[in-house]
């Protein structure tokens, strides 16, 4: 087995931990920052797959995992600077983004086979909901939206790859979409637990 | 005894003010840039926010009291021998206290025997309102001006101010969020959620809906002070909103299961002008007993 498809499974490991974190993180600044450094790893571990496997075969996704990883840590400042400008920069870098997704989809769609269009419809509508989830304020809209998107990537990206009955079986990219999963269950298995937590953190007077 | 003084930042109507010996010294306001009207005295607070709605493109201009103001209200009382201890709205947000240190300095010469003491409350509002309402306590109780500025000073470290919006248009005009922030937020009909941190505001949160808004903080409030019900006042304020503000009073009481002794407060045009019409604010400070007994221990 080539060395660099060993040092993807480490780095693919890694995500998982970042993205298993991320979704306990109630903190928008901290949880953008924990899921920018696992979209971080998650960028290396394409790299590392293009330095085994040819990187012409990974180039599409290490756009899209650098694009994730500047897109949460463009979040992570907006929240963490938490000023006017910052919340307006973050917005209009949101709302580009939404733009540029839409132009992209408009494009590359009518040259997807017909029988399978939908798929790739759904697949954008659940990383805009994602992505727009993300900004929303709570701590609910990421949680519902990210685990739609993890189903959606599992089904027409990563693992199983319906879109042309080609079963591509990865094992890392199920755990990854898995991990963002079980960790909403998680977290919601703790919320429910704890009643009386809030999602509103008010300061304690002392 | 001592005489207190605050400025407006503290929202006192006037008959508390009156009912606690308490002298407020009014902030300006400026519909047009020429005219400075005091507020309380040439415009009440009803007027004000009324002509606030009415004309959109309106943004009114508030400015502190001067050194002189302070120099006209603090005379009488020294010629009366009495010492003063003044209260002022968070030097972070206005030039008040400035020119409270001004005036204080210009009169040390004329009074020698006078003691003036000042306190940037590092809050606003309500927040200023519960602190000053210890203060008030304290002096009633017969602690010295001295003793009272130490323990205020430690309750003001333990106050938090929280405000909630009815709209962003408000802080669109005073350029305190950007146009698309505005935009976007109103249509997805958020109400933003700001906080008073070290004397200065910051959005805390944002949320969607008024019922939402109101039931997450009668929440939130429970998570921070369900044990500490004994040690803590509270106090709600509202802007041209007093039945959602009635209807909070009742279900924060509920929530907490303790009395909000505080009246419900009409909030004031240094906070009101930013946050608007609609807008529900709320605060909480420890007790001046608790400060004493950690004193004492």
């Amino acid at each position: 087995m080539n060395e660099w498809y060993i040092v993807a499974q480490v780095l693919g490991v890694i995500t998982i931990g970042f993205e298993f974190m991320s979704y306990q993180i109630k903190d928008k600044a901290k949880y953008f920052l924990t899921t920018g450094i696992g979209s971080f790893f998650w960028t290396l571990m394409f790299v590392a797959i293009g330095l085994a496997m040819g990187m012409n075969t990974q180039l599409s996704l290490i756009i899209a995992a650098t694009y994730s990883t500047v897109r949460n840590l463009v979040f992570y400042r907006t929240f963490s600077k938490n000023t006017a400008e910052s919340r307006e920069m973050g917005l209009i870098f949101l709302l580009i983004m939404i733009v540029v997704a839409i132009v992209a989809a408009i494009v590359v769609l009518p040259s997807v086979p017909v029988e399978v269009r939908w798929l790739h419809i759904l697949g954008l509508l659940a990383a805009l909901s994602f992505v727009i989830g993300q900004y929303l304020p709570g701590v609910h809209y990421v949680r519902v939206t990210v685990v739609i998107y993890a189903v959606v990537i599992m089904l027409t990206q990563t693992p199983l790859n319906i879109l042309y009955g080609d079963f591509r079986w990865n094992i890392m990219g199920i755990l990854i979409e898995s991990a963002k999963i079980i960790s909403v269950i998680v977290f919601y298995i703790r919320f429910a637990s704890n009643s009386e937590e809030s999602q509103l953190q008010l300061a304690k007077p002392f | 005894m001592f005489q207190i003084i605050s400025d407006g930042g503290c929202d006192f109507s006037k008959d508390e003010a009156k009912k606690h010996s308490v002298e407020v010294v009014p902030f300006y306001i400026s519909f047009d840039d020429v005219t400075h009207l005091k507020e309380g005295v040439d415009v009440s607070k009803e007027d004000f926010f009324k002509r606030l709605m009415a004309d959109k493109g309106l943004f009114p201009k508030t400015s502190q009291p001067s050194p002189q103001d302070y120099i006209d209200v603090y005379t009488p009382h020294l010629d009366a021998g009495k010492d003063i201890l003044t209260l002022t709205i968070s030097s972070k947000l206005s030039g008040s206290h400035a020119s409270a240190v001004m005036a204080a300095d210009m009169l040390k010469e004329e009074y020698p025997d006078r003691t003036i003491i000042l306190i940037d409350s590092l809050n606003v509002s309500i927040g200023q309102g519960l602190i000053l309402g210890e203060i008030i306590k304290m002096r009633d109780a017969g602690y010295s001006i001295q003793k009272t500025t130490k323990l205020a000073k430690k309750i003001l470290t333990a106050t938090r101010v929280y405000c909630t919006l009815n709209s962003l248009e408000y802080l669109r005009r005073g350029g305190r969020i950007g146009p698309t922030t505005a935009v976007v937020g109103g249509i997805l009909g958020l109400r933003p959620i700001l906080q008073l941190e070290d004397g200065e505001v910051s959005q805390l949160d944002s949320v969607r809906g008024k019922k939402n808004a109101m039931k997450l903080i009668a929440k939130a409030l429970v998570a921070v002070l369900k044990d500490k019900t004994e040690q803590i006042s509270l106090s709600i304020g509202h802007i041209l909103s007093e039945e959602d503000a009635i209807a909070f009073k009742s279900e924060a009481e509920t929530a907490l299961s303790m009395k909000i002794e505080s009246p419900i407060t009409e909030v004031g045009v240094t906070i009101g002008s930013h946050a608007g019409p609609g807008a529900l604010a709320f605060a909480y400070c420890g007790r001046y007993e608790v400060f004493e007994r950690g004193e004492k221990a």
